[in-house]
């Protein structure tokens, strides 16, 4: 289409409009909430302005959610788990994509299994499990569990990714005379890296707000999510506070989303429109 | 350089045969083009070559070794791919050396080949270029440089053509045929079109559903084609054909069908005659509007169905009695209208004669 009606354009805005307003109003909420007078009797709402800009409910925050200790495990966690999942999700992914061997379906189907079953469902297992093999309260715990968990869609990400990729660029690999490794290395990583960084900002997503697997496996080295639970007491909760410490545990995500951004839509929208 | 043989090959994928029963021996230094329809196998025969297909039964040899369990990358041979399987993240150089490096070349050398590949090809200036900013006519060129660095035994080159635009495509197969001329190196050619297997190749063999339906020079294949499947598709506009009873009048061959009427000289009809009824194959280019004096075989009469201008000439579509259907090429200035009676006549030697029920060749009178 090449011409639009005004009535269209306009349509069109007010309905992206609504949506970010939509997909906002909770972040903006918790943000101005956060910027109220801390204390139990504070209740912020929606949009509205805080009586005074409350910005010392930050440090209070850091301090009381005790985040050094807790960003410092996230940071460790994520900084091994992300490579280590995106590296074994390309590498399995490029198997399932471009290679025809005994079971291949069987077991590809019992990665995508991993994306049904909720970790819920196997954590009382999973608990004994870790405690024989002595990782309970331990980094390796969250690490380990967690690179098993984002598998399933990792491995179901690029198996998609590489699929996308004309199989005539595999064969002129082939027929170069390049090892699957090498082709994998040289031709296949390079098409895919829009999706491999967007995996990767997925999964430092997921890692970083890792919640559950820390409160059950861990009681020394709390996730960040988890260090927002101290803010909870038994029959009251200071909003302020909780909110301060939910956006200082946001923006590292955020970070990472600012700077991959260009790649991040690019990987979504791999396949989706013709380059 | 090197000899390729076809000895027997059979692929099946699954229940459907794509090749039976393929025997072909293509000499060193030799351009081969494979055309046909889609899905006459055509394609595979060239990757099975490739080793992107394995083989379900026969024997392939690519100079005097067997290379069937061979991986491609042990053949020594280049392709070059329909869609040019350019590296997007490569540079043109970088897309040149690749195959080069994987061979662990020093790097000297590898810059020397691909300097040399990108004079022949003209695409010194490109080099430092990535494939979005080429043209398609540049991107093939490049895909042809990446086959000729690696100085291979075989090249493959499917459709090479097909995404270029007419004139583009024109002026880059009369390069390509140059450029084999030059490098004397064994090409195989895949092609749907039956222009540029004519004028591209040394030997042609014409494929229809897996089979190899003939294999031989433009000429021969154009001249003598062995059955109405290769008389129909090589040849443009295509051989009309109509299917006729044939009777024996002492040295005459009568052929009729309802209002078509034709008496031929017999003098080359096989030792055991002709069946009592044949099909008939005359191409557009051997038919014209009928003129005394000018030994033409004929008259054929019809009513003219359409009319197509193709700029120097003109094709006339004759509709003679309910069903038979002719091409007759005239001059561009031609008076004959859509409706109009017309009369035309075959050039001596040029009525081609095939078996109704085997669809083999008989005879060409």
């Amino acid at each position: 289409m090449t011409t639009n009606s005004r009535a269209q354009i306009t349509l069109n805005y007010a309905l992206i409009i609504a949506c970010s307003l939509i997909a906002i109003y909770p972040l903006v909420g918790v943000v101005l909430a956060s910027l109220y007078p801390s204390g139990t009797s504070s209740s912020p709402s929606g949009f509205a302005l805080p009586p005074t800009f409350a910005w010392h409910n930050y440090v209070a925050a850091w301090d009381q959610g005790k985040f050094a200790a807790s960003f410092t495990t996230s940071i460790i966690v994520a900084a091994v788990m992300v490579p280590a999942s995106v590296v074994l999700s390309v590498v399995a992914g490029y198997a399932f994509a471009t290679m025809h061997f005994r079971g291949s379906k069987v077991i590809f189907y019992l990665f995508i299994l991993g994306l049904i079953i909720p970790t819920e469902a196997t954590i009382v297992p999973l608990f004994y499990d870790v405690r024989a093999l002595h990782l309970l309260d331990t980094y390796w715990a969250l690490i380990l569990l967690e690179v098993s968990g984002e598998l399933a869609f990792g491995v179901f990400w690029m198996r998609a990714a590489f699929l996308s990729a004309p199989p005539s660029l595999l064969e002129a690999a082939r027929i170069d005379g390049a090892s699957s490794w090498q082709t994998m290395r040289k031709v296949m990583v390079p098409f895919a890296r829009p999706a491999i960084l967007t995996l990767a900002v997925l999964t430092f997503a997921d890692s970083w707000n890792e919640f559950f697997l820390a409160l059950v496996f861990t009681v020394s080295h709390t996730t960040a999510p988890a260090g927002l639970a101290s803010f909870s007491g038994r029959y009251t909760t200071n909003i302020p506070l909780v909110s301060a410490g939910a956006v200082i545990v946001a923006v590292p995500i955020l970070i990472v989303f600012i700077i991959f951004q260009r790649e991040f839509m690019r990987g979504m929208l791999t396949g989706a429109v013709k380059g | 350089m090197a000899r390729v043989v076809y000895d027997g090959v059979v692929k099946r994928f699954g229940e459907v045969a794509a090749l039976r029963d393929f025997s072909l021996d293509i000499p060193d230094g030799e351009f081969m083009v494979f055309v046909g329809p889609s899905g006459s196998g055509k394609t595979t025969a060239l990757r099975l070559i490739a080793g992107l297909e394995t083989v379900t039964s026969g024997e392939i040899r690519v100079g005097e070794q067997v290379v069937n369990r061979l991986a491609p990358r042990d053949r020594d041979i280049a392709m070059v791919f329909q869609d040019y399987a350019l590296y997007p993240q490569m540079t043109v150089f970088q897309n040149l050396a690749f195959s080069l490096k994987m061979r662990k070349m020093p790097r000297q050398e590898i810059e020397r080949h691909v300097q040399h590949a990108a004079d022949m090809l003209d695409i010194g200036k490109l080099l430092q270029r990535k494939p979005r900013e080429l043209s398609g006519g540049q991107r093939q060129r490049v895909a042809l440089g990446r086959a000729l660095v690696r100085e291979p035994k075989v090249f493959l080159m499917d459709e090479p053509l097909s995404n270029l635009d007419a004139k583009l495509r024109v002026q880059t197969r009369t390069e390509i045929k140059h450029l084999q001329e030059e490098i004397a190196t064994t090409t195989i050619y895949v092609t749907h079109d039956q222009v540029e297997a004519m004028t591209m190749g040394d030997r042609v063999a014409v494929m229809n559903d897996g089979v190899l339906e003939q294999v031989g020079d433009t000429r021969t294949v154009y001249e003598h084609p062995a059955n109405v499947f290769v008389a129909g598709f090589i040849g443009s506009p295509a051989m009309s054909f109509a299917t006729v009873g044939a009777t024996m009048r002492g040295d005459q061959l009568e052929l009729r069908q309802g209002a078509l009427s034709l008496t031929v000289a017999s003098t080359q009809l096989p030792a055991d005659g002709v069946p009592a009824e044949v099909v008939v194959g005359v191409r557009p280019e051997h038919a014209h509007l009928w003129s005394e004096g000018e030994g033409l075989v004929g008259p054929v009469s019809g009513r003219a169905e359409y009319v197509e201008m193709l700029g120097r000439e003109t094709l006339i579509g004759v509709l003679c009695g309910d069903q038979q259907r002719f091409s007759v090429l005239a001059d561009a200035d031609t008076p004959v209208r859509p409706g109009h009676e017309v009369r035309f006549g075959i050039d001596p030697g040029r009525l081609y004669l095939f078996d109704p029920l085997t669809e083999q060749a008989l005879t060409v009178l």
